[in-house]
């Protein structure tokens, strides 16, 4: 009769963790991730974060995640006597997107096949995959550690189970001499100020409606760097490329380019809900020539 | 975007002749008018071999004597108890601003002698506190007198450099406020009234400094190195520009090749020049190296 009352009142209570389990990827993906790898075997309790509480478990870089819209971070350590401790942070970055953003937010390293674009350098892999930024960090590297981090990565991998689309804005960048490791999908000012510092205020109006994508490019001896963005509408499109105008190029000529200080070429340009802006170039040439290209994929 | 000041912009920068892209030092475009407005500053560099075992941990009797050296030169003092008794008072109620972060804390032991060190000048044991993140809440920050500052130095992700200015940077509310242009701000905190003239020493540990971070984390010890050192002043920006001259000094020997620090501590030569806080120039800064100069790195 008690066990009967108990299930009563508890099983709503059941239904509902079990239901949050399911709804919620990460936690569904947490659940499924191996507990051990190599000989590393996982160590206390998974732990959960979220936009609000990352910053207690990451100082300094959090804000990192939350400029990319996360959602969630499971944090757990694999661990094995005489070894060094193996740090697996899944973030749930709520979409490809976004996942694909912080990925670029570091890129160096050296590619290896796990996940979509893995990344390895000592001490640290890192991936994305559909909707998850993925990283394994080992504490001190040792071969067999090494060996170790990258099996949890491929099983980590292979348990997200689909591969996730490229931000649809990548495609508008013209692919002749395109550095595909300096790709950078960003949204807030910050994180362009990080890549490439281009003022103290906003000038851009960037926020999470919009989406912005900086890369280099070399071709022959010439080298540029470009910045795409794709606001949500018009009216903050023009605002943004006046503010351009008003603050960074207030001496462009009238094909829209101006030479700045250090002898190279910059220029903007504003199509519909879409600005581009050559950030530097080597020639005034190029950059012409990288607002023709451009013009071809311009709108949307 | 609201109608304010000039916008700064890279082109500033880029007019004032900076490498700041590059991550120089140099050619804050405000930079002149704080050099002409300050005077210099003292910094001491003690260092030894010996202060960190092969195992990596902290021998504090070594750390201690070195703390004691670097006072006495810095206070130009005849002994360190002197020099204590210059530092803090016996009515002072002080406050130790510490550094929990996991991976690279501020060394207990050095927490241990600036404690011992605090009491036998005079100041009572419940008029101290040692602290971190807490000290928005401590009572004995909150009626603090004056305020000693410590912290190892290492590379960061919003702020190039974790510094003494950015140690304090738990003082305000909302932290992540100051995260805009690589924390350029940081050194308004120092401005503020409860802040402001507080400061008596600052200490930037340099036992086993972080030169490059990775990951979500930020830490390998794949970029950490034994440099056996401790940087002592009354003035933060010149301690934070000094330590920021042997990690990039790190950083251009590891990779072989010039690597700036990313970002550029911009907030170091602002905290000099928007704020006046101190001094980040070379050239205002008196440079006095103590004990082992074995890759010395400035």
């Amino acid at each position: 009769m008690r066990l009967a009352c108990l299930l009563t009142l508890l099983g709503p209570l059941i239904f509902m963790t079990a239901e949050t389990s399911r709804a919620d990827p990460l936690r569904q993906l947490g659940g499924s991730l191996p507990r051990r790898v190599n000989g590393w075997a996982v160590e206390g309790r998974d732990r959960f974060f979220d936009d609000k509480t990352i910053f207690d478990y990451i100082d300094g870089s959090g804000e990192v995640y939350r400029a990319y819209n996360l959602r969630g971070c499971l944090s757990r350590t694999y661990s094995k006597e005489g070894g060094p401790a193996i740090v697996l942070d899944v973030f749930d970055m709520g979409s490809a997107a976004d996942a694909f953003g912080v990925f670029t937010h570091d890129t160096d390293g050296e590619v290896i096949p796990i996940g979509q674009d893995g990344r390895w350098r000592p001490g640290w892999l890192n991936f994305w995959k559909d909707r998850f930024f993925v990283s394994v960090t080992v504490q001190e590297e040792n071969a067999p550690a090494f060996g170790a981090a990258l099996e949890l990565g491929r099983q980590v991998a292979a348990r997200i189970p689909k591969e996730g689309p490229r931000p649809e804005l990548l495609a508008h960048l013209p692919p002749k001499g395109l550095q595909t490791g300096t790709i950078r999908f960003l949204h807030h000012p910050v994180v362009l100020n990080y890549h490439f510092y281009l003022s103290d205020e906003n000038i851009l109006e960037l926020s999470f409606r919009t989406d912005a994508v900086l890369a280099t490019y070399q071709r022959g001896s010439g080298s540029a760097r470009l910045l795409l963005v794709q606001y949500p509408d018009a009216n903050t499109a023009r605002r943004a490329a006046e503010n351009v105008r008003r603050h960074y190029l207030p001496d462009a000529d009238a094909d829209g380019l101006a030479r700045l200080e250090n002898g190279k070429w910059a220029a903007a340009r504003l199509k519909d809900r879409r600005l581009v802006m050559v950030l530097e170039a080597s020639s005034r040439e190029s950059a012409a020539n990288f607002l023709r290209e451009l013009k071809l994929t311009e709108g949307g | 975007m609201a109608e304010k000041r000039h916008v700064i912009t890279r082109r500033d920068f880029l007019r004032a002749g900076s490498c700041m892209a590059v991550g120089s030092m140099i050619g804050w475009p405000h930079l002149e008018r704080a050099a002409l407005a300050a005077g210099s500053s003292r910094v001491v560099l003690v260092r030894h071999d010996g202060v960190v075992d092969p195992e990596g941990q902290v021998r504090p009797a070594i750390l201690a004597a070195m703390l004691d050296a670097a006072v006495v030169a810095l206070f130009q003092a005849n002994d360190a108890a002197e020099a204590w008794r210059n530092i803090v008072k016996p009515g002072d109620t002080v406050g130790i601003k510490t550094n929990f972060w996991g991976p690279l804390p501020t060394p207990p032991a050095l927490e241990d002698a600036v404690q011992k060190r605090v009491t036998a000048a005079g100041v009572r044991p419940q008029n101290m506190a040692v602290d971190d993140r807490g000290i928005r809440s401590n009572p004995v920050f909150e009626r603090a007198t004056a305020l000693i500052n410590m912290r190892p130095m290492r590379t960061h992700h919003w702020s190039g450099l974790g510094t003494l200015l950015k140690n304090y940077i738990v003082f305000v509310p909302s932290p992540w406020a100051y995260h805009g242009n690589a924390c350029e701000s940081l050194g308004s905190i120092w401005n503020k009234p409860e802040i402001k003239g507080k400061t008596r020493l600052n200490v930037l540990v340099m036992l086993t400094p972080l030169f490059h971070g990775i990951g979500p984390h930020h830490f390998s010890k794949s970029y950490v190195w034994t440099y056996g050192g401790l940087i002592v002043s009354a003035d933060p920006v010149a301690a934070d520009a000094t330590g920021a001259r042997i990690i990039q000094a790190k950083r251009n020997l590891f990779f072989g090749e010039e690597r700036p620090i990313s970002p550029p501590p911009r907030h170091i030569e602002a905290a000099d020049a928007t704020y006046g806080v101190g001094n980040s120039r070379p050239e205002r800064i008196e440079l006095v190296k103590l004990g082992w100069d074995q890759d010395l790195l400035i």
